[in-house]
Parts: C-alpha cells; structure tokens; sequence
C-alpha cells in the first residue's frame, strides 16, 4: 500500500522533468529536425541543419545525405565539392563517388574518365559500366563496336541505347553543301531537301517572278526597270542559296539538340543508373 | 551556403511591358553601318512605325539586317536579309519551327545565319524565349 | 527534529501516549508540504519548458522582423516540428505563410496560410488567414481566385461583421486586373469618397478608350491626334492621300492592275497600319497610366495593401 501511494504521488514529479529543460537547438534535436526536413524534401534547410552538428555528429550518412540533397537542388559543383570531403572509408563512398558522376554528367556532358572501385557491389559495377558507356555518346570521337556498347545494358533499356548507337554513329545530318547546289541549280530545292518546304516554295516562286519581270521588262526594252528586276533577283537568288546552307546547319543543329535531349530524358528516367535512396520510411 | 538560400524578393506592383521600344541611335563602327543603320532609322521612322503590325519576327526584318551587318559584312548581311525576307514572305512559315518570344512573335536572331556551326543556337518551337 | 519524527512515524502505529496525536499531528503533514515544495518545483521547471518555447517563437520572430525570411522559415518549421501544442501553431504558420510571401514563393506561402487557418483559435484568426491567401492571389494576378474567395467569404454569415474590409479587398482584386471602375465601385461602397475610389474613379476617366481609338482611325490620324501622337497622325494622314490619291488616279487613267498594286500592297497596308498604331498607341499609354497608378499605391499610398 505504501509502495503503490509513493508511485502515485511520484508519478507527476516523474513527467514534469522531462520537458523542463528542452533545447530546440541540441546536436540531437537538430538531426531529428533536419532529418524531417530532409524527408519533407526541403533539402537546403536540411543541408543547412546537418552542417551545423557535422563536426559533432562526424556521420558517413548524414555527409552523404548532404551530397545527395545538392545535388537534388541542383547544384553540383556544390555536391561534388562535399564530395570530396567524403572518406573513401566510408560505407557511403561507392555511392557518394556514383553520385559524382551524376552531378559530373549533368553538369558538364563530356566522357567519364576516372576507374572503378574495388567497393564498388556488382550492381554498382554494372551501372558504371552503363554510364561510362553512356557517357561516350557525349564525345566527337565514338570508337567502339556496338557488341561492347551494349552489353551492359539490361533488355528494357536495349531498345534506346541501340537508337542512340546507331545515331552517333551515323547521324542523320543534311549536308550543307548539297543544299546550297541544289538550291543553285533550282532555287528552293535546298530548302525543300532541308524539309522547310513552304520556305522552298516560296524562294522558288519568287526568284522565279524576279527573273520573269527583268526578262519582260529587257524584252519591251524597259531597261532600267529590268536591271532593278534583275538585281533583286539575283539577290534572292543568292540569297536563297546562301540561306539554303544555313538551314541545313540548324537543321544539324536541331538534330544534335534533339539527340542530346533524347539522351538526357534516357538518363533522368534511369536516374542515371543510382539506386533509390530511402533514407525516409 | 548563405547565397544559395533565397532572400526577400523584389515583388512590383506594376505590369510588365512587352512593347519595344526602337533605338534610334547612330552609334555605328564604319561607315557601312551607319549607312545601314540611317536607312533603317529612317525606314521605322516613316515607314515600320506607320505602317502596322507587319513582321511577325523577332529581332524585325530590318533590325535583323543591323544586327547581322553588326555579326559579318555589309555583303553576307544582306544575303541573310533576302533569305529572312523569302522566309517572311512564305505564308506557311512556323507553327512548328521558331521558338518564340513573349508578345508571341518568332523568335529568328541572326546569330543562327552566319555559316559558323558553333553560333547556332537551337531552340526547339515549343520554346519562349524571355529577351528579344 | 529527527527524534521528533521518529517518535511520531513510531507512534501513530505503535503510542500509547494520549497526548502523541495532538502532538504529532503537524508532523503528519511533512511528507505532504515535501510534495507539495517539490510539485511546485517541477511546475516552475515546466514554466521553464514554456519559455524555451517561447523563445523559440520569439526567435522566429525576431529573424522574419530582420526580414531574414529563409532563417524564419527554418525556425518556425522547427519550433512546429517539436511542438505539438495550440499556442504557437496559428501564429507560426501565419508568419511562415508571410516569409514565403515575401520571398515570393507564393504557393508555399498559400500552402501555410490555409495550415495557419486550420489552427486558428477562433474566427477572426480563420478570417486573417483567408484574407492572406486572397491578397497572395491578388499579387501574383490570379485574380479569378482571388475574386472567388471573396465571394466565399461574403457569403458566409460568419463573416458579415467584415463586409467592409471583403469589398476593400474586392477592390484591389479589380485594381490588379486593370478593372479600374469595378474598383472604384468596389471601394465607394466602403465609403462614398474613399481615397482609393477616387484614385480608381480618376485613373479610370483618364484612360484612352482603344475601340474608340480604332473607330477614330476610320479617318487616318484622327485616333493617333486622340492619344496625342501627333507626328504619328500627320504621317499616317500623308501616307494615305498619297497612295489613295496614286490609286484613285491609276482607275481614273485606266491602268487598273497599277491601281489594284497601289491600293492592295500600299494603300490597304498604311491604312490598316494607322488603325493599328491608333490602338496600340491607347493601350501603351493605359499601360503607362496604370503602371504609374501602381508605382503610387506601391510606393506611397499609406494604408492595408497586398
């Protein structure tokens, strides 16, 4: 009976200490809050939490979680210079050195150079194999045959890697030069080669009424009139043969803007080969 | 970390205004300019701005002509200005081929006529371009 | 003392003294004045806990005060995040809600208006809060929603203590969506001469009428003289007697294809161009009109604004 009355009488006092010296600002207390954040996916609250107890807390995940929430952000250099902060003992290093990749890749598209890790796990090897791969398409030179371009890739992902193969290797590109004799011998032909036909047609109708008002015009010896004719023609003339060259560039252009777009939505749904990170159940 | 977090913003009132307006300057570097850029002061002063609503290019025929004798030669420069104009003239042009800007005109600069692939700058048609 | 105690503790089992109970039984009550000391202990230590809130609040406050609205947000989310009690929550969502808004993050800052509203205690803070989402409507031009909150608000009978303030807003609504006699009419039934309906009322007689502007143009240069474009107007006139004089005169001699050329490609085009610069000139000056009517209310109008 005493026993149970202390308990009761010692149940209030027991409660009320725990809340009585709360620090919203403790080591504990800011990783829980950045931690939620994180989770919330408001990263730079989060990175700006984590940075605040890194010295204390000195934790593999939480510098890469760090690494990975710049690089969610967007800003890369900024993820790849915590990067290489990371020690290459940590558990998170195979991942953090992937994750530079990523942040490489899109920052500045250009082939992977640096090797693989022996920490790397067999899917990490596997998709690192897939992204130097990948990575190759972004370089003028494309030297390797399409067996060894491929192997990597698992089924799913064979049919876009074949299509990106086969265009880097022949670009479906218009030549400059054919346009401009083309459009030299039949103004607009060019153009339409080009596939911009109504400016084709158009260069063609009026180079071609230029030339019908100058022949007119020196025909009723209305000379001076058949020479401004004359002038105007051969200015859309040339002009057409000049902007038949210049089409079939952007026409080259569009295709290489097209190409690298198709490659970087490949990369985005792949996620660049990373695994999902769930660092939130 | 500090100038990566966002401040407080800069929040107008005011509309903002998509008119252009014409530079009428004679600020020019040879004599060929200011011959170009005389004619066209002229041009927009008596003709362009009484006229309507004509060019549906951006930069405009006629400041597409300044800028691309700014980029190359009086020569080259016209030869681009025919072929914008032959491009002006085709009533089927663009739906699926320039980008645009804003107000909603095509978006055609010059830089993507000089014959040097590395200028081009594509944009795909679907694109709104912020500046002219 | 202790003797004392131990006598008494002793004795209430065990006494046959007949003066022990008188004697002890301010004893008695020891252990109880103990609880009750060490209750009151704790409950100040519990103060203490309210005050680390408190602080917490009054940290918040403080950086969104320095106008340091990313480092509020960060510290309301905070204090949001560990405390779960009512006292915090309207005002912390409310000012996370205004941080946002003043970083021009609007629909986060809709997003913890509408949470602030949630956690109001009662029904002037629901009406704070809907106010605050209107008025980021308002700002950021969604004025469609902007006006259907109000109407939401006015219909509500809770709300119709606040009549006034709803129309004040309505009109804003109106100035920000270029509607400047709605506003005037909105502001005037607040008040039949309230300042911004006669700022509304006389922006709104000042501006050019573009239709008129187009339908004066039938006589070239009229509609450029009535948006005072004069040089315009003179131009446009010269323009069209010279080529409707060429075409009139290629009929009159007969040379029908010179004046159908004249006429379609020249005439046509400087006529329909001087009904355009009519119109374009009117809406290019109600731009600059309005614009500067903004600058003011912005800048200088002393009073709520959004």
């Amino acid at each position: 009976m005493r026993n149970f009355l202390t308990i009761i009488f010692l149940i209030p006092l027991a409660v009320h200490p725990q809340s009585s010296s709360f620090d919203f600002h403790s080591p504990e207390n800011i990783k829980k809050f950045a931690d939620h954040l994180f989770c919330e996916g408001d990263y730079l609250r989060a990175i700006e939490q984590y940075e605040l107890i890194n010295e204390n807390l000195d934790n593999d995940t939480i510098k890469f979680k760090v690494m990975l929430g710049y690089s969610e952000l967007g800003f890369f250099s900024e993820s790849n210079d915590f990067f290489r902060g990371i020690n290459d003992k940590s558990i998170f290093y195979p991942d953090a050195y992937f994750l530079s990749f990523k942040n490489q890749l899109i920052s500045e598209p250009g082939l992977i150079i640096a090797p693989s890790i022996n920490s790397f796990n067999s899917f990490q090897m596997k998709s690192f194999s897939k992204l130097t791969n990948i990575s190759m398409l972004y370089e003028d030179k494309f030297n390797i045959s399409r067996e060894n371009f491929t192997a990597p890739f698992d089924a799913e992902e064979l049919n876009s890697v074949s299509t990106f193969f086969d265009h880097k290797v022949e670009p479906p590109y218009k030549s400059p030069a054919l346009a401009g004799l083309l459009s030299a011998v039949i103004p607009g032909s060019g153009k339409m080669y080009v596939g911009e036909w109504g400016d084709g047609i158009t260069a063609l109708v009026v180079t071609s009424l230029f030339a019908f008002l100058a022949y007119d015009n020196f025909r009723t010896d209305h000379t001076t009139r058949a020479w401004i004719f004359t002038g105007l023609g051969a200015f859309f003339y040339a002009g057409n043969i000049y902007g038949s060259v210049a089409s079939a560039q952007i026409f080259n252009a569009r295709i290489d803007f097209d190409f690298n777009n198709g490659l970087e939505l490949f990369l985005k749904q792949q996620n660049y080969f990373l695994p999902e990170y769930d660092f939130c159940e | 970390m500090e100038n990566l977090k966002w401040r407080k913003a800069d929040i107008s009132y005011e509309k903002q205004i998509h008119f252009s307006k014409r530079d009428f300057s004679f600020e020019s570097e040879n004599a060929g300019e200011f011959i170009t850029k005389s004619l066209a002061n002229a041009y927009w002063f008596f003709i362009s701005d009484v006229d309507g609503d004509n060019c549906p290019f951006r930069p405009t025929c006629s400041a597409f002509l300044l800028q691309s004798a700014k980029e190359t030669n009086i020569f080259q420069a016209s030869l681009m200005f025919f072929d914008r104009f032959t491009r002006d003239m085709n009533i089927a042009k663009g739906h699926d081929h320039y980008p645009r800007v804003s107000a909603g005109y095509y978006y055609d600069p010059p830089q993507n006529y000089t014959l040097n692939q590395g200028r081009i700058k594509y944009l795909p048609p679907a694109f709104i371009v912020d500046d002219e | 003392m202790i003797k004392v105690l131990e006598i008494c503790y002793k004795g209430i089992r065990f006494s046959s003294h007949k003066n022990h109970f008188q004697f002890c039984l301010p004893y008695t009550f020891i252990p109880l004045y103990l609880y009750t000391l060490l209750l009151i202990i704790s409950s100040s230590a519990e103060i203490h806990s309210q005050t680390e809130i408190e602080k917490q609040f009054n940290y918040a406050k403080k950086l969104y005060d320095e106008e340091k609205y990313f480092d509020a947000v960060t510290e309301f989310k905070r204090l949001l995040f560990f405390y779960d009690g009512d006292i915090y929550s309207y005002e912390s969502n409310l000012l996370t809600g205004l941080s946002y808004k003043n970083g021009a993050k609007f629909s986060e800052a809709i997003q913890h208006f509408t949470l602030a509203g949630l956690n109001s205690k009662n029904i002037d803070e629901v009406f704070i809060a809907r106010l605050e989402i209107i008025k980021v409507n308002i700002l950021r031009r969604t004025i469609g929603r902007a006006l259907a909150l109000l109407d939401s608000l006015q219909n509500d009978s809770k709300f119709t203590r606040n009549a006034d303030e709803i129309n004040y807003w309505r009109g804003w609504s109106y100035i920000f969506s270029d509607d400047w006699e709605n506003a005037s009419l909105s502001f005037s039934t607040i008040e039949p001469k309230h300042p911004l309906a006669l700022l509304c009322d006389s922006l709104a007689h000042d501006l050019y009428d573009p239709t008129l502007a187009k339908t004066l143009s039938i006589i070239p240069g009229a509609g450029q003289f009535y948006t005072g474009e004069y040089v315009s107007g003179f131009l446009s006139i010269g323009w069209n007697v010279l080529w409707g004089y060429l075409t009139i005169n290629a009929f009159m001699e007969d040379r029908v294809f010179d004046g159908l050329m004249v006429g379609s490609l020249l005439w046509w085009r400087f006529y329909t161009g001087n009904i355009q610069n009519a119109e374009k000139f009117a809406l290019e000056k109600n731009l600059e009109k309005s614009n500067s009517a903004l600058r003011y209310l912005q800048n200088y109008y002393i009073g709520k604004k959004p």
